[in-house]
């Protein structure tokens, strides 16, 4: 009779085997990611890469009455700082910020599912510029040039003058970004009497 | 007597079969590496857009996570072999994942359906620990609003 130390049923031999396998599925470290949300983003002047910023910056300009009689165009000048962009890791877009405004707008989206279509960038101004005793100066005398040093697309918001309305400055495919620098002049054709005169621009993107 | 020989026939073939499978667990490669001990930190995360210039194409999506790894080795302690990383193909846009690591592991890339050699040598320890940083990116045409990685770790033995 041979001498058996221990003896394994088969079904429980395969059993073991199947445990073996079962020990060699092993486990694997996992996470789970969830995709970023759309994000619209609107840059005028001083701005904040991750926030609202409510400033509201200035452009003017303060004519002699030599100036003023030369009819020749008046560059104005800003009170904004923002020199660098701020979706382009810091590029220095606007080198020289006391004469420029920088505006830079993105919508970023996943696109599936989702309705595809161009973000437009419009301007709004008012009619005219408005002094404390009721003179007016019609908006459309202020225009502006755009630069980019160093951007492949410097134009891709165009130069252009204020019409005393809603204006469409630029659309924008979903997931690109656009921005450049904006140096507004007073067009100086008409004498105006003394005074301050002031006006609003809002800038807005629309979305799909 | 037929039924004892029947029942010894079967219980040759059943050690027969645990030895076929002990054996191709000892041998066949890649042998899947068990790394349960390690923790992802955060293991849920949300990814941001990448920065963008002007006039550039789509950059995407991105995030960061840090992994305590502790790969089990004991199994195969003296055996000499290379440790892959595997991220599997899953039903979402292609993502890429970069690491650092503290030294033990190789640092890498890959993308999802691929591997990448992660450290190769003689096994000397009964696990494998270190450090990874890792940069997972993503294109934003991603049509899931999350979905599961299953990073895993297999050996193949010299």
């Amino acid at each position: 009779m041979p001498l058996r130390l221990f003896s394994i049923d088969p079904a429980l031999a395969w059993l073991m085997a199947a445990g073996v396998l079962a020990a060699n599925a092993a486990q694997a470290w996992t996470l789970t990611i969830d995709r970023a949300g759309p994000r619209v983003f609107l840059h005028v002047g001083n701005g904040t890469a991750d926030a609202d910023n409510s400033t509201i910056n200035r452009v003017e300009v303060s004519l002699t009455g030599a100036q003023l009689l030369s009819g020749v165009p008046q560059a104005m000048t800003t009170d904004s700082t923002q020199s660098q962009s701020l979706q382009r890791n810091g590029f220095t877009t606007c080198p020289n910020p006391a004469s420029q405004i920088l505006v830079g707008t993105s919508y970023r989206h996943n696109n599936i599912n989702h309705e595809r279509g161009s973000t437009v960038l419009s301007v709004t101004s008012p009619p005219s510029l408005t002094s404390a005793s009721g003179d007016t100066i019609p908006f459309s005398e202020i225009s502006w040039s755009v630069s980019a040093p160093g951007s492949p697309t410097p134009n891709v918001i165009p130069s252009g003058s204020f019409t005393g309305a809603q204006q469409t400055l630029a659309t924008v495919a979903v997931n690109t970004y656009i921005e450049n620098c904006h140096s507004f002049s007073y067009a100086n054709s008409a004498l105006q009497a003394a005074g301050t005169y002031n006006g609003r621009v809002t800038y807005t993107i629309t979305i799909p | 007597m037929k039924t004892d020989l029947l029942g010894r026939t079967a219980r040759i073939g059943g050690w027969l079969g645990l030895c076929m499978l002990l054996a191709g667990q000892a041998w066949a490669n890649p042998h899947r590496l068990d790394d349960s001990q390690s923790q992802v930190v955060p293991p849920h995360v949300k990814m941001q857009w990448r920065s963008i210039a002007p006039g550039q194409g789509d950059t995407g999506m991105e995030a960061w996570v840090r992994v305590n790894l502790r790969i089990a080795t004991g199994a195969w302690l003296g055996r000499s072999g290379r440790i892959y990383m595997v991220l599997p193909r899953d039903q979402s846009a292609t993502l890429e994942a970069q690491w650092t690591t503290q030294g033990r592991l190789l640092a890498g890339r890959l993308i999802t359906g691929e591997r990448t050699l992660v450290w190769a040598g003689v096994i000397a320890s009964d696990t494998l620990e270190d450090q990874l940083l890792v940069r997972l990116r993503a294109p934003s045409d991603w049509g899931d609003s999350s979905r599961r990685l299953n990073f895993y770790f297999e050996l193949h033995t010299n």
